[in-house]
């Protein structure tokens, strides 16, 4: 993490693929992308998972410093609220989200490049509906320019 | 309104009385600078010099945001028992100075018992860019404020100009919603009603309701003048932290020059970083070299706290920062649903 890493450029003569960087927390939403795995639930693979132990420690500086770095979108999923490992951990996430998303927009950047969502540890079918929404939004959008840094 | 020389005449006998009697080990206010528009802060600790406290129409400057450091404990627990007791402070304050106080004191950053709170009914500060402006060619050698309260600059040769307060008075000023402290241990002054409440809201709606690329392209244009001197970060009251996140370099989260994406993004985090905490008082906009609209950001954000949340920064000291707390039915409709 010290230092820069852009994700890698497309090959050249491929088609553009959307690149969404998702923040699972531990506890529900990485283990429901585990069972979607588990049960061979087809979704597409434009996302780069990151573990984090709960919704509650993401930082709005994680996601923007995401797409700065080439992210075309990012993801966050925690449990739903009141299922938290850490209690509200989640709840107080939410204030947060709500208030990022808000901003995002009222900067300009399309806000389908944030996207929150609550995903159990059951729900595998769930994650797979938000991750092929979440990459059809961003498709659309085409990639990320607004923020990334060029050297 | 109360004129400005009574007020500082009434300043004077307050803060020679706490001194005298031992009530403050430090007062702080404003002393008369050299150059025309500005004050200078003032650290007084001794009754006798108490001559030197100015209250004028240029007192613009936020004394919250040298609290948190006055109580700051030593990082080194075996220093901390041979530190010296924290001092009482006595602190004039402006109704957006008040608020950054009372959000100090909610995160426990400055202790309510150690600080005499002498409030001002503040009928608005000058801004001085503003004044410059207005003055055109002119160049001021020297500025005051008349009994009936106008603001007049003298030029280089030697005519005063006469300066309608409205055009000069800081935007944080003409937005402001309560100008008179509502939270105070002494208050100078007849109450002052807010000027135009609705200001704000005014224009981050004015904004809003251009396109998304129109918006970009703006932000992107005001920003671009940011030299990332950090000057609106450390002019904050509420920008105390120890060791900002922005400065870290294990991990780097932001790179330090004025590369456009990491401009824009380090504005982005300190809008969220205020989000419900930043008290309106401008600081940020009078610090800035480079002109920039810095609440540009954190005033929306400000409004979206309380409309979401129902909370105002700085109104009350035993209320919850709503980023610190939720409710079961915070609104949610911002998730995305497959």
């Amino acid at each position: 993490m010290s230092q820069t890493q852009t994700v890698q450029e497309a090959a050249p003569g491929k088609e553009w693929e959307p690149k969404i960087v998702a923040f699972l927390c531990n506890w529900c939403s990485y283990a429901g992308a585990d069972l979607a795995g588990v049960s061979r639930i087809q979704y597409p693979h434009n996302v780069r998972v990151i573990r984090v132990p709960c919704s509650g420690r993401i930082n709005p500086a994680f996601l923007l410093r995401a797409l700065q770095n080439g992210a075309d979108g990012v993801l966050v999923s925690g449990c739903h609220p009141g299922d938290c490992h850490y209690i509200t951990g989640n709840l107080v996430a939410r204030r947060k989200f709500a208030l990022l998303k808000e901003l995002v927009q009222y900067a300009g950047i399309e806000p389908q490049r944030v996207q929150f969502s609550w995903v159990s540890a059951s729900e595998g079918g769930r994650f797979a509906g938000i991750v092929e929404k979440v990459v059809e939004e961003v498709r659309k959008l085409g990639p990320n320019q607004k923020l990334v840094k060029t050297l | 309104m109360t004129p400005s020389h009574e007020i500082e005449t009434r300043l004077r006998e307050t803060a020679e009385q706490l001194l005298r009697e031992k009530r403050v080990d430090l007062f702080l206010g404003y002393e008369k600078a050299s150059l025309p528009f500005r004050t200078t802060p003032l650290f007084l600790t001794c009754p006798q010099e108490v001559e030197r406290l100015a209250w004028n129409p240029f007192c613009a400057a936020n004394l919250a945001v040298y609290l948190p450091r006055l109580f700051k404990a030593p990082a080194d627990a075996r220093q901390a028992k041979d530190a010296p007791p924290p001092p009482t402070v006595g602190v004039v304050l402006k109704g957006c100075d008040t608020r950054s106080v009372v959000a100090l004191i909610q995160e426990r950053q400055v202790p309510r018992d150690k600080l005499v709170l002498v409030g001002v009914a503040c009928p608005g500060m000058v801004d001085r860019r503003k004044a410059e402006r207005a003055l055109g060619e002119h160049v001021a050698l020297g500025a005051g404020e008349d009994a009936q309260g106008n603001v007049h600059a003298v030029v280089e040769d030697g005519t005063e100009v006469a300066l309608p307060r409205e055009q000069i008075l800081a935007s944080a000023c003409l937005e402001c919603r309560s100008p008179t402290p509502s939270i105070h241990d002494a208050l100078l002054g007849e109450p002052v009603e807010a000027k135009d409440p609705q200001a704000a809201r005014r224009q981050t709606a004015e904004f809003g309701a251009k396109a998304l690329a129109a918006r970009w392209a703006h932000l992107r244009q005001t920003l671009s003048k940011c030299i990332r001197c950090n000057a609106c970060r450390q002019a904050c009251p509420m920008c105390y932290c120890k060791e900002c996140l922005l400065d870290q370099t294990r991990p780097r989260w932001l790179g330090a020059g004025t590369d456009i994406s990491d401009v824009t993004i380090y504005h982005l985090v300190r809008a969220c970083h205020m989000a419900g905490r930043c008290t309106e008082c401008g600081a940020c906009v009078r610090a800035c070299p480079m002109g920039i609209d810095t609440r540009l950001l954190v005033r929306k954000l400000n409004q979206e706290v309380e409309d979401l949340y129902g909370y105002r920064p700085g109104e009350a000291i035993d209320a919850t920062p709503p980023l610190s707390a939720f409710a079961m039915d915070d609104p949610q409709d911002f998730l995305t649903e497959p």
